[in-house]
């Protein structure tokens, strides 16, 4: 077969338009490869941006209609946590302290299960009584 | 005298087959719009442009449902209707070029059980398939596109449009008949294969109430199955839901789009030659 006919076949809207839909198929499985551990990672901070030390941040997986919570995570000297082995794309995340300060649920979407994300600082506030 | 395609005085019939285009194409935006936000469909005043469009509903489609096992289930029915189809309909349709001895009535018959609606023979159907111990299997849900009274006659009415003397000189030549078939026609009329090919996929892929029927287990279900079993079970899935209408659609529309200059040509010839 010659180079002409090849490029022929391949130019042709049958032939080219499963191809293109196979490549993005398998670069997507690809990268989804090297990204699925399931980490989740951030920060928890006060209003002034400092970070928050031995703050609970708890994470909620949706379960159909509600979300239920699935695991928790101690910040560090830094205020950092990190979740690992999540298998969800959705869920939420609120970051406690000890003396009843909280932060808003932020709604958390992925992309694929278990991606590995670095979710925006968590800002825990003294909640309006 | 004939006017070119250009010409002014073609404008304001251009200009009402755009606005038809654009009415005939605003259920496809609304769905696409609503998979993309998740808006409620009855909010008034509507939402002309999508407000924060994310892709995240597909996603959701994807992890909440097994949309994958649909998907293969669809295909996999799907190849075999096309497959079959083509195999018996183009025998159908070539025996039907030929003389014999009853074949007008044959054509009667055949013309007179495309009246009947398949809804009034679901059941001899099913019993049918039960007897051959397909139910809940692929070859089940194929079964009836295998043979399409409508593609039997635009193979018919293709195979008639070949020169007779064609035919002649292939048999001369000591070609048997499938190869005459196989080598001779099917190349002459890729118009009506593509109609087949379109017709069954459209068909087969839209099919509910014959799957309903045959299959059982879950894991055999196909996508339009798996479209009313996502609506009995998930709430509160605006976007989710027409995410995953998007999803069933786009197979048969990119296959449309692919082929639609034979389709419409198959579809003519059909019409005009049969």
């Amino acid at each position: 077969m010659s180079r002409a006919t090849i490029r022929r076949a391949l130019g042709h809207r049958f032939v080219a338009v499963p191809l293109a839909l196979i490549v993005v198929v398998v670069a997507w499985n690809v990268y989804i490869a090297f990204n699925d551990h399931g980490i989740i990672e951030g920060e928890v901070t006060d209003r002034t941006g400092a970070p928050v030390i031995g703050a609970t941040v708890v994470f909620f997986e949706r379960n159909f209609i509600y979300y239920e919570e699935k695991q928790r995570a101690v910040t560090d000297a830094k205020g950092h946590y990190r979740f690992s082995d999540m298998k969800t794309h959705i869920g939420q995340l609120e970051a406690r302290t000890d003396d009843g300060r909280k932060s808003a649920r932020r709604q958390l979407r992925l992309w694929f299960r278990s991606q590995d994300t670095e979710v925006a600082p968590l800002v825990v506030e003294t909640p309006r009584s | 005298m004939r006017r070119a395609p250009g010409s002014p005085r073609h404008w304001p019939r251009h200009a009402i087959m755009i606005a038809v285009s654009f009415l005939m194409l605003i259920p496809f935006y609304w769905v696409i719009k609503t998979s993309l936000t998740g808006e409620n469909i009855y909010a008034w005043p509507p939402r002309i442009l999508p407000v924060d469009p994310h892709l995240f509903n597909y996603v959701d489609v994807w992890y909440l449902i097994p949309f994958g096992r649909y998907l293969l289930n669809s295909t996999i029915v799907t190849a075999m209707a096309i497959a079959g189809s083509l195999l018996f309909n183009v025998a159908a349709g070539y025996a039907l070029t030929k003389h014999f001895p009853g074949r007008r009535w044959i054509v009667v018959l055949l013309l007179s059980c495309m009246l009947i609606p398949f809804q009034a023979t679901i059941i001899p159907a099913y019993l049918i398939t039960s007897w051959l111990g397909v139910l809940d299997t692929w070859l089940g849900v194929a079964l009836p596109l295998l043979s399409t009274i409508i593609c039997i006659f635009i193979f018919k009415a293709s195979f008639e449009a070949v020169p007779p003397s064609l035919i002649d000189a292939a048999r001369v030549d000591g070609l048997s008949e499938w190869r005459i078939v196989t080598r001779i026609l099917l190349p002459l009329s890729k118009s009506a294969i593509a109609t087949n090919v379109i017709l069954t996929f459209i068909w087969s892929w839209n099919s509910f109430l014959w799957p309903l029927i045959t299959i059982r287990s879950p894991e055999m279900q196909t996508l339009p199955l798996g479209l009313a079993r996502f609506l009995s079970v998930m709430e509160d899935t605006t976007g989710a839901l027409f995410a995953f209408v998007v999803l069933v659609l786009i197979p048969g529309l990119a296959i449309f789009l692919m082929a639609q200059k034979e389709f419409i040509r198959g579809l003519t010839s059909g019409a005009t030659k049969g």
